[in-house]
């Protein structure tokens, strides 16, 4: 700042810079941070912490830190990513091309159609509205149902939904593999069946199948197939997979 | 002795008394003109910051470390998805864009007679160039994005991604198929057809069965307890501004989360 210390002191006819160099006694911003008081103290001394947790963990770990030895971002990561997008982008054209859309009549509120049905991601959502027959009767009501039939189909979905969101606080752990926890791939396989099997309900009038059948299935097939998972990944895991990592699993044993 | 004040900041006579090729001249010059209104310089630390963070230190990835790959490359490909869904989500909107340029969600009858909305699909279908194409692709694009937001759902639930560091992401890709599903919905209303018209009839009907909010869903989403103009004005809205903020968002949120956490390898 060669340029302030020649010029004359302050000017007050408003030329001039008219930014304050900072001086010994304006304090820098990280004893602005140790000076504060309350939850904005908190939030810096947890950072602090954090740092240093970060730093200490860096250090310790047997990573190998490298410098840009890895795959280039710019021209191959960059190539490979344009011609992955440019062949989905062209497997969408292709099917639009190949399969276009059909046109159905206009409104009518007159015509109930045959079948009504949403479009078919959300079988499983329609599904869920037929469970009326599981809806429980209670005897202190004299036989009634607590809510109507669809209310109940209703909150299904709402259970469904809800259950899928609150897995990772179910299921805790290190484990990550199939194998290294068959209950929960039991689970999982169950969820996968589970939504096929109400897609098929949902469409019960296009299925030759006697509907009270296809309902019993609805519900049996996935626990069959939970079954079979589960059985599947007890043998793999006592068997052949365990002798293939048990390197692995000596240097990180599952919990 | 010259008049002119000594400039520690003279930028040009820097630049003279280096010899720059061109480029670099360029290259300083543009450099130095956004500085001198941005102040570019007070974030370059920032950027250093990222690009280090990105770029440079490379720990061994997992699989790299234990020498996986031989027992898990069948799982790579899955984790493909979730960028497939966005690609399938960009396609979606472009095709779209353009199709709202011919679209009107007018006249919502329900007399069997085509209405503006039904004969504007019509239009671009049969008179549009292209047009028939155009909404099979915006169509496709939809089915595809759905089918592998599943498969992507998948994917992270047998690999156990959404384990400690991202349950929060779990959540939010919650949130993201629900978006999905219901950007679905709103536009497979859009035409205003029988399937539209029927599909529309299971929605209200769904709504108004919520209890004690259920009447007023059915007022908010679908502007009555009967399918109406009203109902095709709001699943429009819902459709090509609403929803398409609100999912752009919680897609960028979603991958920047990704972004800061790194993809959960297979263990």
């Amino acid at each position: 700042m060669s340029d302030n210390e020649s010029d004359d002191d302050v000017r007050t006819d408003g030329s001039g810079s008219g930014i304050v160099a900072p001086d010994d006694e304006t304090p820098s911003w990280s004893e602005r941070k140790q000076r504060t008081q309350g939850l904005s103290r908190l939030t810096y001394e947890y950072f602090e912490r954090g740092r240093r947790e970060d730093q200490d963990l860096r250090q310790q770990s047997d990573y190998v830190e490298r410098d840009v030895l890895a795959f280039p971002a710019w021209p191959h990561e960059m190539m490979r990513n344009l011609a992955l997008t440019s062949f989905f982008v062209g497997m969408i054209l292709f099917v639009a091309a190949a399969l276009p859309p059909e046109m159905p009549n206009p409104a009518n509120s007159g015509v109930t159609p045959a079948i009504i049905l949403p479009d078919w991601y959300l079988y499983w959502s329609f599904g869920l509205l037929k469970l009326g027959p599981l809806n429980p009767d209670l005897a202190i009501l004299g036989g009634q149902k607590i809510m109507a039939d669809r209310t109940y189909g209703v909150l299904a979905n709402v259970v469904v939904v809800g259950f899928v969101a609150i897995v990772p606080f179910l299921n805790k752990g290190s484990a990550r593999r199939p194998v290294e926890q068959p209950f929960w791939a039991a689970v999982g396989m169950s969820g996968v069946v589970f939504s096929l099997t109400i897609a098929a309900l949902s469409i019960k009038n296009l299925i030759p199948m006697d509907s009270h059948l296809l309902f019993d299935l609805t519900f049996l097939v996935p626990i069959v197939s939970a079954t079979i998972t589960y059985a599947v990944l007890k043998t793999m895991r006592e068997g052949y997979m365990f002798t293939l990592n048990r390197r692995y699993y000596r240097l990180r044993p599952p919990k | 002795m010259s008049l002119e004040r000594k400039d520690d900041h003279d930028h040009k006579g820097w630049m003279k008394s280096r010899e720059l090729s061109p480029l670099e001249t360029i290259y300083l010059t543009t450099l130095i003109w956004l500085d001198k209104r941005l102040r570019v310089v007070d974030y370059l630390e920032i950027l250093e910051d990222l690009y280090y963070k990105v770029n440079m230190q490379m720990p061994k990835s997992h699989t790299e470390q234990y020498n996986l790959d031989n027992k898990f490359w069948y799982w790579y490909p899955l984790y493909a998805l979730g960028s497939f869904s966005t690609i399938a989500y960009i396609v979606a909107a472009i095709s779209g864009a353009l199709l709202g340029f011919y679209y009107a969600p007018a006249a919502a009858a329900a007399d069997g007679s085509a209405t503006v909305a039904y004969d504007s699909v019509l239009l671009i279908m049969g008179q549009l160039n292209l047009g028939y194409f155009l909404r099979s692709v915006h169509r496709w694009a939809a089915q595809i994005m759905v089918a592998a937001v599943f498969l992507h759902m998948l994917r992270v639930y047998f690999t156990g991604a959404y384990k400690e560091p991202r349950e929060l992401n779990w959540l939010i890709g919650i949130i993201l198929i629900s978006l999905t599903l219901v950007f679905g919905y709103t536009g497979y209303l859009l035409p205003w057809s029988q399937l539209s018209y029927w599909a529309g009839q299971i929605g209200v009907e769904m709504s108004l069965s919520i209890p004690l909010i259920g009447e007023w869903v059915a007022q908010l989403m679908f502007g009555g307890f009967t399918l109406s103009q009203a109902t095709l004005q709001r699943m429009y809205i819902l459709h090509v501004f609403f929803l398409p903020f609100i999912t752009t968002a919680v897609i960028a949120l979603h991958i920047g989360i990704v972004w800061m956490q790194g993809i959960a390898e297979p263990h």
